[in-house]
């Protein structure tokens, strides 16, 4: 079994995350974390080579700092990754992100894409799906559950609350939700090692792509501004004993705030 | 004039309310003379859902496929692209529900258009038009441009208001997308109903939230009735989640979903970041909680310093007795 992993390098989710001046851009503390959703993606491609045998391969697009999240995928146990590295495409859309991958998927030999179900900085939820479209691979959204057997997969989605379980033919490509496994902590043998493994990187060009074509002038979409989010104002306190300031709080909320 | 398609999902005799919301906003767009809008909907309809549906949009266009009648990423994104190609839409908004943000982004690789994903406003007479979407999980929004064309938009339930149109009696079409037998290749096995005809978190108007402060699973009761007392849904902390109190559907925040109800209830929670990035898109946020530095009160309107076992009682009992007068 040949799995491909997208691992997307984030703001660590605690990080200050701040508006420039400008509000054109974003002051981002420097501190950075595996997306978390494509922790619990890792895990399962190790867990389907444990019990299958096969291979795992990481593949990230990010800047020069991107090689770190690829460190942590072979210290967790992967077998090989690989960089894209274009700084400027990561900072473009759903979709030149999804197209760039799909290229570097297509020069792979692989049954499985995995990848998180969101990545917890732009939060979009587009680029799996829009990889499986490129390949022209169904894909499973949100999966919970993953049984690999005979050449098909069983995946357990959550997509609507409901579960629901979806059998498809392998390649394809599934999208990982929190509950599918525990990610786990690297031993430090495999930390040992991915500080000593070179990592190779690709450019745009040498997946046949214009490197103009996937600048963000050129993207579908693009963000032109950032607004911070609607400031509450400061939080007014109910006092009083239990059953009064209770009172009070359903006499706000039914006749002040008009919302039950 | 530009065509607008509003991927309208439905549940029994009902619209989604993310549909709805969709399209009472869409029909300000068809009242503006600008944009010709039309519903599309997949699968089954009842004579109800289609008069419902025809009272909001003044095109409805269903798909009898039999491959529609049950959700697929493949079919529904070739059946829905299909068609903006062969009407040349110049926009496809769709709720951004599990289902919507799933398919939209097949739809738009097919068309060769790029989308926005989960936005919370729109100025849609700019050109281009542009959005803005929660990033980082709501600690600052984007104001997005869409150039290209058609444009792809999913939208966060309770971002439009539902203000309902009157007097519309639309027109039915029923067509087929055809060969989508080929197009699909997942086949759904089983599907378990965990959350009954509950209403879904990331839709609810209402939501009464708990977290470890409730202490053990079975005071999640308090949670419920309170709930029950405003018709609200529950939603519950990645901690009681992770402890097992509550099943992950009911977990809100980074991890989990995220909500933005008009009225928000939490108590016993401490307002872990990766929390508050799930809630605080919220319109009325009201939080009970018994230490008066608990995080949680930065972002709330109205805070109860005190013991949610004595608090969320009284609430309950306080507001079952004005509503059953009222």
């Amino acid at each position: 079994m040949n799995i491909l992993v997208l691992v997307k390098q984030v703001p660590d989710p605690e990080a200050l995350v701040e508006i420039a001046a400008s509000s054109k851009g974003l002051n981002i503390e420097p501190r950075f974390a595996v997306n978390l959703f494509d922790e619990f993606a890792l895990e399962e491609a190790l867990r389907i080579r444990e019990k299958q045998g096969g291979k795992v391969k990481a593949i990230s697009l990010g800047g020069p700092k991107a090689i770190e999240a690829l460190r942590t995928a072979i210290a967790m146990g992967a077998d090989e990754a690989v960089l894209i590295e274009d700084e400027t495409l990561a900072a473009s859309d759903g979709y030149n992100v999804a197209l760039a991958l799909s290229k570097a998927i297509e020069k792979e030999t692989f049954d499985i894409v995995l990848a998180g179900r969101q990545a917890i900085d732009a939060d979009r939820g587009e680029v799996p799906q829009m990889v499986a479209q490129f390949l022209g691979l169904p894909h499973v959204g949100v999966v919970v559950k993953l049984d690999i057997s005979d050449g098909k997969a069983l995946a357990e989605s959550s997509l609507e609350g409901a579960k629901e379980v979806v059998e498809v033919a392998l390649p394809a490509v599934f999208t990982a939700q929190k509950g599918l496994n525990e990610p786990r902590v690297p031993l430090i043998t495999g930390v040992m090692k991915a500080m000593k493994v070179q990592i190779p990187k690709v450019a745009v060009e040498d997946l046949g792509l214009a490197k103009d074509m996937v600048a963000p002038e050129n993207s579908k979409t693009k963000i032109v501004g950032y607004l911070p989010p609607k400031k509450r104002p400061a939080v007014q306190l109910i006092p009083g004993e239990a059953r009064e300031a209770a009172a009070e709080a359903a006499r706000i909320l039914i006749d002040v705030e008009r919302v039950i | 004039m530009d065509k607008v398609l509003v991927f309208v999902e439905t549940k029994g005799d009902e619209p989604r309310k993310a549909s709805l919301e969709l399209l009472c906003e869409a029909e300000k767009l068809a009242a503006s003379g600008r944009f010709s809008v039309e519903a599309v909907c997949f699968g089954a309809m009842s004579d109800a859902l289609k008069g419902k549906l025809l009272a909001s949009a003044r095109k409805l266009v269903r798909f009898t496929d039999p491959e529609l009648a049950v959700y697929s990423p493949e079919g529904y994104a070739r059946a829905l692209a299909g068609y903006a190609a062969e009407t040349g839409a110049r926009m496809v908004l769709a709720g951004a529900t599990g289902t919507g943000r799933d398919f939209l982004p097949r739809v738009a690789v097919m068309l060769g258009t790029g989308m926005v994903s989960d936005v919370t406003g729109a100025n849609w007479f700019d050109d281009p038009m542009t959005f803005v979407r929660p990033m980082f999980g709501g600690k600052v929004f984007a104001e997005v441009a869409a150039p290209a064309s058609p444009v792809v938009v999913t939208a966060r339930p309770n971002s439009f208001a539902m203000d309902i149109p009157e007097g519309i009696n639309g027109e039915y079409e029923e067509r087929a997308a055809g060969s989508l037998a080929d197009a699909i290749h997942t086949r759904v096995v089983r599907v378990e109903e965990t959350k009954g005809d509950a209403v879904d978190l990331t839709e609810a108007d209402l939501i009464v939230a708990g977290g470890r402060g409730l202490k053990a699973a079975e005071n999640f009761r308090l949670i419920e009735d309170l709930a029950a007392a405003i018709g609200g849904t529950v939603g519950a902390t990645r901690s009681v989640v992770d402890a097992k109190w509550r099943d992950q559907a009911d977990q809100i925040g980074k991890s989990g979903k995220t909500v933005s109800p008009k009225l928000y209830i939490g108590a016993g929670i401490s307002g872990a970041i990766h929390h508050i990035m799930g809630m605080d898109t919220s319109k009325v946020v009201l939080v009970v909680n018994r230490d008066p530095n608990a995080i949680i009160f930065n972002y709330a309107n109205y805070g109860i310093v005190g013991d949610l076992f004595e608090v969320l009682p009284a609430m309950t009992e306080e507001i079952g007795k004005r509503k059953g007068r009222g």
